[in-house]
């Protein structure tokens, strides 16, 4: 369940703390966000009004790509692994978070009213540079600063956007910049597959309370070419996306400290999504699930039983002093799969709003199986 | 060790001399102070909050009177990927609940845009504050502090007034504020988000300003041309700086004056510690000479009779700060109200102790003290051992020496007067050269005392006989001292005099002008005033009912606004005006019968007297002023009086208006009843035909009077240090005198030996002293009037470009002389009762 409406509504609304330390305060703003914790803002019940998931749905796309007003939150989870025509390569993660504040949208006066913020999260991993560079924006649905909907699709934040390019086979056009931190994307994104419904059609519960799960559904390969930028360098570059759909109203339950999420892209064409509940007491929540797709398209639900995951190495934060698994080692026997993730670069931390590692991972099949390319997203260390 | 001794027993035996003489130091140091405060308080709260609300921004895109396009902002923010940009929607309004009203800022900000710009240290509790400032409507943050003393809680309703509407906003969230400086700055602050302020102040779709932090050098430099290039021609760029300091040279001139009125009760303290240490001096030149034939040496007597002086300034000086801290709350009220009258809306919620106010004032009180002692210390040490023993000697060396004062007084008069001929030397000039007068004015009293009291001998005998010529005489015998007193005296007198005539004449000035500019009946605008000068639009459809009213012969529509710039705003005032009101517009420049054609035509624009002052701009010269169309150069017609600013203002009238400024709102309208009509039946159908809008009506008359309450309450700050110059004179003439007078305790008694009544001494006491008041009471007057002159002509003319009429009030000089009379009287008494108490042969015994 990786960000399941979890980490989301976490983001979100501690980007939103965040913000409320401006100034003198900010220095300080890093612990007491800390403090406050990940779990106790998400344990927190939902604001009446908010559509629930709580019954499998019947998913319409490409309708079902857009925007879904009613749930109080929703994101385009974007992640890809590329290669410059050297063999050079990149990770990238483009994340746009939709966050409602209240059911409806108020009837106001003022174009700036809206019951609905954005966020995005815009990283890119230069793996030859050994450099991570990541940025954070927020904006407020309004006056075209940030939104999403239309036909074709385009959810944007200021300049960042995600815009629909072609319906069948359905294709993105993803384009983020941020000067400071010395970064930009241009990418075309087509689907290799149709949308793969997770959990249970689509309906991925994370908790044993009824209303406690989202809507889920991946794009788990898209082809991918375009430029990347780093520096003041730009590289041609092509390579695999990974996109993840979720909108859901309720949060992570009170026991679950965090959560690890795998998307891999195996070199037989199989693709592979996977997460993990970890709850308080560093166990793993009978929640966790996962998703396996075969080469032809058919997709097989994943039981925490039939995976075995083990942290064979660790990494400290240097930033945060928080230490991070680094090397995974991921077990399927029932599928043959015995994998070794290791990051492309050890440092993926995005110190945002909401702390947490996400990052590029190399995929190495153990006793000559086979391997691929991912990401990793681990939170609540 | 024993010369403190001796010191001290000195103080012991006078107690009412050493205490008149603190008093006198605490005085002039508690002005001084207090205005400093005044200052200082109402400055800093100013910028402070100024400051608070620019953040980091470096510059600020700025439009017209009616702000900026929302466009422009998303153009600059995502069109050009400048993110280092936030919109601003600010205003004033006023919050009103059970614990009272406040005038509050509003600022809507847009939380997601501002992270690299602004600094609102504020902590919420959680993370809903946000969310309900940004997804509520009417929702706002305030700083803790100003909630408490609001009676506000976290939750609570309260409504508030802003653009002539009354609304309710709830407190989400408290603001902490996590020094005193950012307390100081968000005290008066209602933060909200962007949509609530453009609501609440009916600025929807508009931005008060953008704020942009750009880049230091080239890149800056690049981007400024960039954004620049994109803005519509009423925009403009300005570094975001000059506002604050725009505003602060606004109310300079202002601050200035009353540093220099209180300066003035300092100089007034400074002749009474002189006096006071003189005469310390002179009492014991016995006691000095005789210490000094027994060895002691000059620097020894020097260092006592200076530390006399430390000992009487440090304890003056700490009484005053006191003193000074608590006027200077009150002081600050003043100050305030006028900066709220004159210029724009501050609120200053308390006053800081300054530790740099309280250092100068501090530093200035002990350093005048010591200056003031220094000639009386000199003096003690300056003689030999034997002249000191001789009190004529004293006498002799100071009548001598009055010739040379005299010519010194001449020239340091002249000086001044040069001073203010010179036109480049600006205000502080002005007050240079009329403080170089008053002291060069005060070097010639010794010599106008002796002459006078010549002159006066044969009337005193005339009227007292022989008591009266010794009054007269001993007026001139004991010089060193009637001549300190006198000058005192005259200085404190003459500035309550030309500050009295001064203010009066501006007060004729102004109702004389008020007569020829508000000519109109009745006069409507919208009620809230929360903006300062500057007044909410009225509501149109109000408009279109009040423009065929029966009563009315005829109305004029007028907008009031400012254009922001480098430079601070430039005030326009633009009026649909009917010919004939036009024609009797007080012109100083040009007439109105020449102006009105491409005036009204909207083709000319006229200025006022402050604008043309201090742009140097007359009739013919061209005005350049930033409209919605660009920039613009308008030829002047007409220079008119105007005493509503002393900024200034462009006058413009509403052809021109609309076609230069994409506003076609307006915020006042006055009517001119048809013949029969009275203003208050005019008031009436304008009264019924108002509705629900809350509009205030107004009769010309009562216009008239309201303009004068808020001319009064300007004034009553400089009607206050007024006073307290007045009551540091009166002490002063009061502990000279009796010092004076307590130290002829001897001269008295042999005057008693010989035969003179108890009745007679006081005859001969009363006498001295009554001239000496009468003296000082006369020349005041011309000095008095002088000062007048030069505030009216010089500071005036230069601080505020007003020209006024001069009317000398024959109250305000009957007033100093009554003044300096009673207290001269007064200060015979005391030396008079203490004579007819004691025995003679006793106070020839103790002085000898």
């Amino acid at each position: 369940m990786r960000r399941l409406t979890a980490i989301f509504i976490a983001a979100a609304l501690i980007g939103l703390l965040s913000l409320a330390y401006w100034s003198v305060g900010r220095q300080k703003a890093p612990e007491k966000r800390e403090a406050l914790g990940v779990n106790r803002i998400l344990a927190g019940a939902p604001a009446a009004g908010f559509a629930r998931a709580v019954a499998p749905r019947r998913f319409v796309f490409p309708r079902d790509h857009g925007p879904h007003a009613g749930f109080r939150s929703e994101w385009w989870y974007f992640t890809g692994n590329l290669t410059d025509g050297q063999g050079r390569r990149f990770g990238y993660q483009l994340t746009l978070f939709r966050v409602a504040l209240a059911p409806q949208a108020p009837v106001r006066g003022s174009r700036w009213g809206s019951n609905e913020i954005f966020m995005a999260h815009f990283a890119v991993t230069d793996v030859a540079g050994k450099r991570f560079r990541y940025a954070e924006r927020f904006s407020r649905a309004a006056l075209g600063l940030a939104g999403a909907g239309g036909t074709p699709l385009a959810v944007r934040l200021e300049d960042w956007s995600a815009l629909e390019s072609a319906e069948r086979p359905w294709s993105m056009k993803l384009s983020a910049a941020d000067p400071e931190a010395g970064m930009a994307i241009e990418l075309d994104l087509r689907s290799l597959t149709r949308e793969i419904l997770n959990g249970e059609g689509g309906l991925s519960r994370k908790g044993g309370r009824p209303g406690n799960a989202s809507y889920y559904y991946s794009m788990p390969r898209m082809a991918t070419s375009g430029t990347i930028r780093v520096g003041q360098e730009s590289y041609r570059v092509s390579g695999l996306s990974w996109l993840d759909r979720e909108w859901s109203t309720s949060a992570l339950e009170e026991e679950q400290a965090g959560w690890d999420w795998f998307a891999l892209q195996l070199d037989d064409g199989r693709d592979l999504m996977f997460y993990r509940l970890r709850r308080r007491d560093g166990s793993a929540d009978p929640h966790s699930a996962g998703t396996l797709v075969t080469a032809d398209g058919a997709s097989r639900q994943l039981r925490p039983d039939q995976v075995q995951l083990e942290a064979i190495g660790w990494w400290t934060s240097p930033a945060s002093g928080v230490r991070y698994p680094s090397v995974w080692r991921m077990r399927i026997p029932a599928h043959g799969i015995d994998l070794e993730l290791t990051p492309r670069l050890a440092d993926q931390e995005l110190a945002a709003s909401f702390r947490y590692w996400e990052g590029a991972v190399a995929v190495r099949g153990r006793a000559g199986g086979v391997g691929g390319s991912g990401y990793v997203e681990m939170t609540g260390y | 060790m024993i010369l403190w001794r001796a010191g001290l027993r000195n103080a012991l035996r006078h107690p009412w001399l050493t205490v008149l003489a603190v008093i006198g130091v605490s005085l002039g140091v508690a002005v001084v102070n207090a205005v400093d405060l005044a200052n200082e308080a109402s400055q800093r709260a100013f910028r402070i909050a100024a400051q608070t609300v620019a953040g980091r921004a470096t510059h600020q895109v700025v439009g017209g009177p009616a702000g900026l396009a929302e466009r422009i902002y998303t153009d600059i923010r995502v069109g050009r990927h400048f993110r280092g940009s936030a919109p601003v929607v600010t205003g004033n309004l006023l919050l009103k609940n059970a614990a009272g009203a406040a005038s509050l800022q509003v600022i809507g900000i847009d939380p997601f845009a501002e992270p690299p710009i602004r600094s609102f240290s504020s902590q919420f509790a959680d993370s809903a504050v946000l969310a309900a400032l940004v997804g509520r409507p009417g929702t706002a943050l305030m700083l803790r502090q100003t909630a408490r003393e609001l009676g506000l809680q976290r939750g609570d309703s309260f409504s508030v007034e802003a653009g002539g509407l009354s609304r309710k906003l709830t407190l989400v969230g408290l603001l902490e504020a996590p020094d005193e400086l950012s307390r100081l700055g968000l005290a008066s602050l209602l933060v909200t988000d962007i949509a609530t302020a453009q609501e609440i102040l009916g600025w929807s779709g508009r931005l008060s300003r953008i704020d942009l932090v750009l880049p230091e050098g080239s890149a800056g430099e690049r981007l400024l041309a960039e954004i620049r290039s994109a803005l519509p021609a009423g925009a403009a760029i300005i570094p975001a700086g000059s506002r604050a300091g725009a505003l602060d040279r606004m109310t300079r001139a202002f601050r200035l004056n009353l540093t220099a009125l209180s300066l003035l009760a300092l100089v007034v303290g400074m002749f009474l510690i002189y006096n006071t240490m003189t005469f310390s001096v002179v009492r014991r030149r016995r006691l000095i000479g005789m210490l000094r034939a027994l060895g002691v040496s000059r620097r020894q007597i020097f260092a006592m009779i200076l530390g006399e002086a430390l000992i009487i300034g440090v304890a003056g000086t700490v009484i005053g700060l006191v003193c000074g801290t608590l006027l200077g709350a009150e002081l600050t009220r003043l100050v305030t109200r006028t900066i709220n009258d004159l210029y724009f809306v501050l609120e200053v919620r308390r006053v800081p102790l300054l530790p740099g106010a309280l250092l100068k004032a501090g530093l200035l009180g002990i350093a005048a003290t010591l200056a003031a002692a220094c000639p009386a210390a000199l003096e003690a040490t300056g003689a030999p051992p034997r002249a000191v023993l001789s009190r004529s000697a004293i006498e002799a060396r100071r009548r001598k020496s009055v010739p040379l004062l005299a010519l010194i007084g001449l020239l340091t008069m002249l000086a001044g007067g040069a001073l203010l001929l010179f036109e480049g030397g600006g205000i502080v000039g002005g007050f240079a050269g009329l403080f170089a007068v008053i002291i060069g004015y005060t070097l010639e009293i010794p010599a106008i005392v002796v002459l006078a009291a010549g002159a006066l001998r044969p009337v005193m005998a005339a009227l007292f006989g022989v008591i009266g010529k010794m009054a007269a005489r001993g007026v001139v015998v004991s010089l060193s001292r009637t001549g300190v007193a006198t000058a005192a005296m005259v200085v404190a007198l003459s500035a309550g005099i030309g500050v009295g005539i001064m203010v009066g004449g501006f007060r004729l000035t102004v109702q004389s002008w008020l007569a020829n500019w508000l000519q109109a009946d009745v006069y409507l605008r919208s009620s809230d005033s929360g903006g300062g000068r500057y007044r909410p639009p009225l509501d149109p459809a109000l408009l279109q009912r009040l423009t065929s009213l029966p009563g009315a012969e005829s109305f004029s529509l007028s907008r009031r606004v400012s254009i922001e710039g480098a430079q601070g705003g430039t005030e326009i005032f633009s009026l649909a005006v009917p010919k004939d009101a036009f024609l009797r517009y007080p012109f100083k420049e040009g007439s109105a019968r020449d102006a009105w054609e491409s005036f009204s035509r909207g083709d000319s624009v006229l200025l006022s007297e402050p604008y043309s002052y201090r742009h140097h701009l007359h009739r013919g010269d061209r005005v350049t002023l930033r409209t919605d169309r660009g920039e613009r150069s308008f030829p002047v017609s007409g220079v008119i009086f105007d005493y509503g600013s002393d900024s200034g203002i462009v006058l413009m009238s509403r052809v021109a208006y609309l076609r230069n400024f994409q506003d076609r709102e307006v915020d006042g309208i006055s009517f001119y009843a048809r013949e029969g009509v009275t203003s208050g039946e005019l008031a009436d159908q304008i009264r019924k035909r108002g509705g629900e809008s809350r509009i205030s009506i107004i009769s010309n008359r009562e216009l008239r009077s309201a303009t004068m309450t808020v001319f009064d309450r300007t004034f009553q700050i400089t009607g206050v240090l007024r006073i307290v110059t007045m009551v540091v004179a009166f002490v002063g003439i009061l502990s000279a005198l009796m010092a004076m007078q307590v130290e002829r305790a001897r001269e008295l008694a042999v005057l008693r030996a010989v035969g003179l009544t108890p009745r007679q001494v006081w005859g001969v006491v009363c006498g001295e002293t009554a001239l000496i008041g009468l003296i000082a009471g006369l020349l005041s007057i011309p000095l008095g009037i002088a000062e007048a002159l030069v505030l009216v002509y010089v500071v005036n003319l230069r601080s505020f470009g007003w020209t006024m009429q001069l009317s000398i009030e024959p109250a305000y000089l009957l007033q100093a002389l009554l003044l300096s009379l009673c207290a001269a009287l007064l200060a015979g008494v005391y030396p008079s009762l203490l004579m007819a108490r004691s025995s003679t042969a006793l106070a020839l015994k103790e002085e000898g």
